[in-house]
């Protein structure tokens, strides 16, 4: 308690020359500190969304995401606002899971990097996907989601949220015979933008560019080489 | 010159009056203790290390139990050595989970030159039953000839998605380990290896992987493990060739083997000792020649092998 109190005492009144430096040691641990629970907020901000999502709870998916938040789910372009995004979320089924629907987005491996500010971050998150509905086989999928997260009056936001899928497939015949395509841009309700990467599923390849630099060499990993793709004309 | 840097982290801890802080700081050290004991047998470079820490916490222990605690506030600056400790030991979790996870992105893009820069310059990597690689070159030199180029191949799954990790760090800041799985979902089928890494903070403050130990729980074609499972892996399967032999003979599902725990039972403070009766595989029924031969051929390189058949069995 008497250290608690001295630290407030430190924080909260004129910083006499003497105390100068631990005051600063303070300031700096406090920073780190804060960090480190923008960490958690952001990791528990996107299990939500994931929650959310899985349940066709769309408002409250849609409500996640700042005010000109970005929507992008594989190939159908991108929404932009809360407004919009809850509505495209629409493409996806009814608000509520219609009956005989499974539609799980599990998110795991988090790597979330907030900036030194605390003002924005972001986030890639592996998505495994298992898919439901009746009179149709199981559908198993995998992908890679890559998201910003912004500060919006002292909360944090999802900024874009970009699922990248890698592919799907028919839960019986596997990978080897079933590669399923990714759906385009929604002719009745367009996204905003096009999507802002062209690529396609399994039996197509590619590699999402990282939002942060390799955790060791702190070298750039947005350009990593992408493998040729006849289709998408990338040599 | 190695204790005034260990009593500068956990002891300041120690001495608080909060019981509750002290208790944790007891078990954390049990922990250590703990762990330090689980890698017994592991390198020469690894048992010096192990036993300069064992050394520090041995005194550390002796102080903790030894001094009473000092009703008198502590000084600021003692406080803040404390916190500094603290929210470094978070954050070093924290980057060594990272490494991890992106360890993993690696393996399903197939970037190995990136993946190889995770590892330090004399790491180990020893996967399934393939044996032992040494250096980061032979970590890059494994991935490339056994899995090709970098970059994903055209109409290829190999998707080595990580879970469940637990961090590490030793009261020196420098080691860290971690225990996680992998969940793979590849073109070829589903498999289950589990990690024991080690990691290090080098002279640089950047965490990389120093051994990682990837033995395999399952693997199996898409069918699914109630009808087919494969065995595990050996030296000569596929090129290129270990420096060394496997450190550990284990059989893969349906039989079983249990990788060493880096720390204790998180509550009781027991070290787990796997049991040294004869064991091995349960492929065929019990009481035929095929079994009685394959109860002999997983071992612990201590000779034994706590290893039983699925459950049912």
């Amino acid at each position: 308690m008497i250290r608690v109190l001295a630290l407030f005492a430190l924080l909260f009144t004129p910083i006499p020359a003497a105390a100068q430096s631990a005051s600063e040691r303070v300031a700096a641990y406090r920073e780190r500190v804060e960090r480190l629970e923008d960490q958690v907020e952001i990791e528990n901000l996107t299990a939500t969304f994931g929650y959310y999502f899985d349940k066709g709870m769309w408002r409250e998916a849609a409500a996640l995401f700042a005010r000109q938040g970005r929507f992008e789910y594989g190939q159908q372009g991108i929404y932009i606002t809360p407004a919009r995004i809850e509505r495209a979320m629409l493409l996806f089924g009814p608000e509520g899971l219609a009956p005989g629907h499974l539609n799980n987005h599990m998110m795991l491996q988090p790597v979330v990097i907030v900036a030194p500010d605390g003002r924005t971050a972001t986030g890639r998150w592996q998505g495994m996907v298992m898919l439901g509905q009746p009179g149709q086989n199981g559908v198993w999928g995998v992908g890679i989601y890559e998201n910003t997260y912004v500060r919006e009056g002292g909360l944090w936001k999802i900024a874009s949220l970009h699922f990248y899928p890698a592919g799907f497939t028919d839960y019986d015949k596997g990978w080897m015979q079933s590669q399923i395509p990714m759906a385009g841009p929604s002719a009745l309700f367009p996204p905003d933008l096009p999507p802002s990467e062209v690529y396609r599923a399994l039996p197509g390849v590619y590699v999402p560019p990282f939002s942060y630099p390799h955790p060791v060499t702190g070298k750039s990993m947005a350009d990593i080489p992408q493998p040729p793709d006849d289709v998408v004309g990338r040599e | 010159m190695y204790l005034p840097r260990i009593t500068q982290i956990p002891l300041v801890l120690s001495l608080s009056k909060d019981c509750f802080v002290l208790r944790v700081q007891r078990r954390k050290i049990r922990t250590i203790v703990g762990l330090a004991a689980v890698l017994r047998n592991r390198q020469a470079q690894d048992e010096r290390r192990r036993a300069r820490t064992l050394q520090g916490l041995g005194w550390l222990l002796g102080l903790i139990l030894a001094l009473p605690i000092p009703a008198a506030a502590q000084s600021l600056d003692d406080d803040l050595a404390a916190l500094d400790a603290r929210i470094t030991r978070l954050e070093d979790l924290n980057q060594i989970e990272r490494v991890q996870r992106t360890y993993g992105y690696f393996v399903d893009k197939g970037q190995w030159t990136l993946l190889s820069e995770l590892f330090t310059e004399d790491a180990t990597l020893e996967i399934g039953g393939k044996g032992v690689f040494i250096g980061r070159h032979r970590v890059l030199e494994y991935m490339q000839t056994a899995f090709g180029a970098d970059g994903p191949d055209f109409g290829v799954l190999v998707n080595h998605m990580q879970f469940q990790t637990i961090p590490d760090v030793a009261p020196d800041g420098r080691t860290g380990w971690l225990r996680g799985r992998a969940f793979v979902m590849a073109i070829s089928g589903w498999g289950l290896p589990l990690y024991e890494n080690e990691f290090e903070k080098g002279a640089d403050g950047v965490w990389r992987i120093s051994r990682l130990s990837g033995p395999f729980t399952m693997y199996t074609n898409w069918q699914g493990w109630g009808v087919n499972a494969l065995n595990n892996t050996w030296p000569d399967k596929f090129e290129p060739a270990p420096d060394l032999p496997p450190t550990t003979v284990y059989l893969t599902y349906p039989a079983y083997w249990i990788a060493p725990f880096h720390y204790p039972n998180p509550v009781t403070g027991e070290v787990f000792t796997p049991g040294t009766q004869p064991a091995g595989a349960y492929h065929r029924p019990p009481g035929t020649a095929e079994q009685a031969e394959a109860a002999a051929q997983g071992q612990l390189v201590d000779g034994s092998q706590p290893i039983a058949g699925p459950g049912g069995d």
